[in-house]
């Protein structure tokens, strides 16, 4: 095992790109960062893991200059960062690319690339051209960031941040909007930067890309770092017990058996799709019955979440239907939806999910308020109170109290109040749209739980996820969407992470079985 | 080719087109509208219009407002005005009319970028003191008897029958415009509208630019009040009343987006013509000038709906078109699909 030493470093301050040292911050009385310090050496990736709330983005802040520490040291290379701002950082070669890409919506790729730089445009056109042609990445340069996908935001992002001739480059969970063949060429990108002796942070909660692209790892927990050490001396049970706070292991336990006989396939299904068609997607046929969880798997961008929002109500039918117990439901607006019983949860859960000012209460009941449960006319506080405490406590939310505003939760308590606000209109489907992107380990096992006790009560679940494990544990049956179709169907014995992975990328073959290489 | 191009997309162009289409259109109802000098006139009238729409342009450009502009305005003149009357110099005048318009937008660009007040309500509060200082400043009286030098000057021509005043304001409208698109601090006022964190990642200086953007407001109102004062001749206590709406209308008229990011002051500089031209124009198509407020509020009304359903209308226009690319057009790639559960 490595070093679990948190306060001391074996490296030098002055010979490494980037130095922290015992940085503390608090936000009031609470104190995210306790005593931290990092080194980044040139050429090197460090792999940053550690679950919500345990202060990596805080620490990355600091670094930016975004926030300023209460104390501690920031060094950049052996020289002490006195009065730290954005534009001292980003002058001293530091450069991070969030997880929510920044991008200016109405300039173009060009315009959003080279702003803020001192070099003169036709230079900076000719830099740019060079960067893309290294890196393997075109874009139309003209086009507005605003017609980008996320994927593609991210990219620019990353190009940016190569541009700048970062020597320190931060990237904050670059992977959670790409697809897998964009993944394999940021991995290409980071290797050639590693080679010209960049240093790179990088943030994720993809264990496995700890080990494909780091040369080290530090695992943060509560506000220090827990562990750190090579990779080599890693194992992912190592690292997954460095981030799981202590009383996880009842819960792990919890959740181990399943019940998968019960589903009765004769039944009349409870959601069926024939030759379904939208926007993004194409001619879909599924059946979902009482009681089953189903799996939907696929890459970013195969019109999943547009064929789960179309059955919501959110945007056109082009074509086929929608039977819901045998009803036909097509069209129907997602008031209507809900009312006849589906309910739905956004995978991003700050621009669709949370009402981030409200209360625990007011969110978690917020998708029954036209229901006849809350009284009539005036709301009555009391039910609204008993129903969304018996969610925080079947569902372990950490809340101080049902008054508690939502938005100063971490982000799996916020995930298991918007799942806790769909299963309270008491649905018969709810679908739920990457239910743990962006969650820590800790509380994906926690949500995993909560949705098993969930199936027991007799509701159908389709599960939109593109981590392929979360599918493998979860699901009755699953289905891969490729490029807006449906392409294969696995039963319970089948769903293995190969051929999921294969038959997302549309490279499945039913001749060569089970085991099929990707 | 691809100049024309980009200006046939520039969305200042519609406006320009809209103008002359509202020229003719005036002309074609009563022909003694179109001579030189009646069109002249329309220019003329609007620097005071030009000169705060493209101060609101800049607070506008960063995704905020300042409604205290014809207050702004208003409490300049009528500052400048009796010093003027009571025989101060002019550039004494001048130069403390735009401290005032400095002084105010310092106090905008405070309260909105650096105390996070929303723009809206905070420049209204701001807008309502200015008034009252202005009632308390003179009483309700009207400031007159200003020099007839400062009053004669207004009517000077510079080119053809364009006053030296309207084409300071033309010049100055260019240089602003050359500097906020072909420089690289420039552009930090609509990036900043754009996405203020994101600027704020790239190293921009958000807070700073908003403070800047508010200042330029506040220095541009007043040296409107300074133009208003000599063109007007005397200070009537309501100077400056309505301004405001009048230039978001021009703004928004000459493409300028009430989100932030998007425009550009050439567009407001337009904008400004067709708004000081509205009550002219009424005259020569037989109507009372009195319809000029209504007249303002309904277009305002109207491109605002507009733009926000064409805006709506293209977001989703491309959503889809993204969307649809991206099924697979072959039947066979989805081909074992069809198989059933059991």
């Amino acid at each position: 095992m490595a070093d679990t030493n948190e306060g001391v470093s074996s490296y030098e301050i002055k010979d490494a790109l980037l130095s922290v040292r015992n940085i503390c911050k608090a936000f009031g009385s609470n104190s995210v960062l306790k005593g931290v310090s990092l080194d980044l050496m040139p050429g090197e990736a460090i792999a940053l893991v550690g679950g919500n709330g345990a202060g990596k983005s805080t620490l990355m802040k600091i670094i930016m200059g975004i926030y300023t520490q209460d104390c501690g040291d920031i060094y950049i290379e052996g020289r002490k960062i006195e009065h730290n701002s954005t534009r001292e950082a980003l002058s001293n070669s530091t450069y991070m690319v969030p997880q929510e890409p920044m991008l200016f919506p109405n300039m173009t790729v060009r315009e959003n690339v080279e702003i803020g730089f001192a070099e003169k445009p036709s230079e900076l056109d000719h830099r740019l051209e060079q960067v893309m042609t290294e890196i393997g990445w075109h874009f139309d340069l003209e086009r507005k960031a605003s017609t980008l996908s996320i994927a593609e935001q991210g990219m620019v992002e990353i190009l940016r941040g190569i541009m700048r001739r970062s020597k320190v480059l931060i990237l904050d969970e670059p992977t959670s909007a790409l697809a897998f063949d964009e993944v394999k060429s940021l991995f290409k990108v980071i290797e050639s930067l590693k080679a010209k002796g960049i240093g790179i942070i990088y943030i994720t909660h993809r264990l496995t890309e700890v080990f494909d692209i780091a040369d080290r790892v530090s695992v943060m927990c509560d506000g220090i770092i827990a562990m750190q050490g090579k990779v080599s001396e890693f194992t992912r049970d190592d690292l997954i017990r460095g981030l799981l706070p202590p009383d996880t292991k009842k819960r792990e336990a919890k959740s181990a058996p399943r019940p998968v006989s019960e589903i009765d396939y004769n039944a009349q299904p409870v959601l069926e799709l024939q030759d379904f068609t939208g926007y993004g997607f194409s001619h879909v046929n599924l059946k979902i019955y009482p009681g089953e969880m189903v799996g939907l798997a696929g890459v970013v961008g195969a019109g999943r979440t547009e064929m789960a929002t179309t059955i919501f109500g959110r945007d056109k039918v082009l074509g086929g239907k929608v039977l819901l117990d045998g009803k036909d439901i097509t069209g129907e607006s997602t008031r209507q939806v809900i009312e006849e019983g589906i309910n739905y949860v956004s995978e991003d859960r700050f621009a669709n999910g949370i009402f981030r000012i409200r209360d625990v209460a007011e969110n978690t009941t917020a998708a029954i308020l036209n229901g006849k449960r809350l009284g009539s006319f005036f709301l009555n506080r009391a039910e609204e109170d008993k129903i969304s405490q018996s969610y925080v406590d079947n569902f372990h939310t950490k809340v101080t109290g049902l008054d508690q505003e939502v938005g100063s939760l971490s982000g799996g308590n916020q995930q298991k109040i918007i799942i806790a606000r769909a299963f309270a209109s008491e649905p018969r489907l709810v679908i739920l749209d990457e239910p743990t992107r962006g969650i820590d380990a800790a509380a994906r096992g926690d949500v995993y739980a909560v949705l098993q006790e969930l199936r027991k009560t007799g509701v159908s679940i389709l599960l939109i996820s593109s981590d392929m494990e979360e599918v493998v544990e979860l699901a009755d049956r699953a289905v891969t969407m490729f490029q807006g179709r449906i392409n294969h169907e696995f039963k319970k014995g089948e769903i293995t992470q190969d051929n999921l992975m294969a038959a997302s990328f549309g490279v499945y073959h039913e001749k060569a079985g089970v085991k099929v290489a990707s | 080719m691809k100049a024309l191009k980009k200006l046939l997309h520039a969305r200042e162009l519609s406006s320009v087109l809209f103008l002359i289409a509202l020229f003719l259109v005036v002309g074609l109802i009563n022909p003694s509208f179109l001579n030189s000098s009646n069109v002249s006139a329309c220019f003329n009238t609007s620097v005071v219009y030009t000169l705060v729409a493209v101060g609101m342009a800049f607070t506008l450009f960063i995704g905020e407002i300042d409604v205290s502009v014809g207050a702004n305005l208003g409490i300049v003149a009528t500052v400048v005005g009796s010093m003027l009357r009571d025989g101060a110099p002019v550039p004494t005048a001048i130069l403390v009319g735009i401290l005032i318009g400095a002084a105010i937008g310092l106090i905008n660009g405070w309260g909105v970028a650096i105390m996070h007040a929303p723009s809206l309500i905070y420049t209204l509060g701001v807008c309502g003191i200015l008034r009252g200082l202005m009632y308390l400043y003179t009483n309700g009286a009207w400031v007159e008897n200003l020099p007839k030098d400062f009053k004669d000057f207004s009517a000077v021509t510079a080119v053809g029958d364009l006053t030296v005043y309207y084409c300071a304001a033309v010049v100055l409208t260019i240089v602003i415009w050359i500097l906020t698109t072909k420089t690289r601090h420039g552009r930090y006022f609509i990036a900043v509208g754009d996405n203020a964190n994101g600027a704020q990642l790239v190293g921009i200086p958000a807070t700073r630019v908003k403070v800047i953007a508010y200042v330029i407001c506040g220095v541009l109102s007043a040296v409107a009040g300074i133009i208003f004062t000599s063109r007007i001749g005397f200070v009537t206590a309501d100077s400056g009343d309505g301004y405001e709406m009048k230039a978001i209308a021009a703004c928004v008229l000459g493409g300028i987006s009430l989100v932030g990011g998007v425009g550009s002051v050439i567009g407001a500089a337009v904008g400004a013509v067709i708004m000081a031209s509205i009550s002219y124009l009424l005259v020569f198509m037989g109507f009372s000038s009195n319809y000029d407020n209504a007249i303002t509020g309904i277009i305002l009304i109207v491109i605002v709906v507009v733009d926000a359903l064409i805006q709506h209308r293209s977001v989703v226009k491309n959503y889809h078109a993204r969307l649809l690319a991206r099924v697979s057009p072959d039947q066979a790639v989805a081909g074992a699909t069809e198989k059933g559960v059991e």
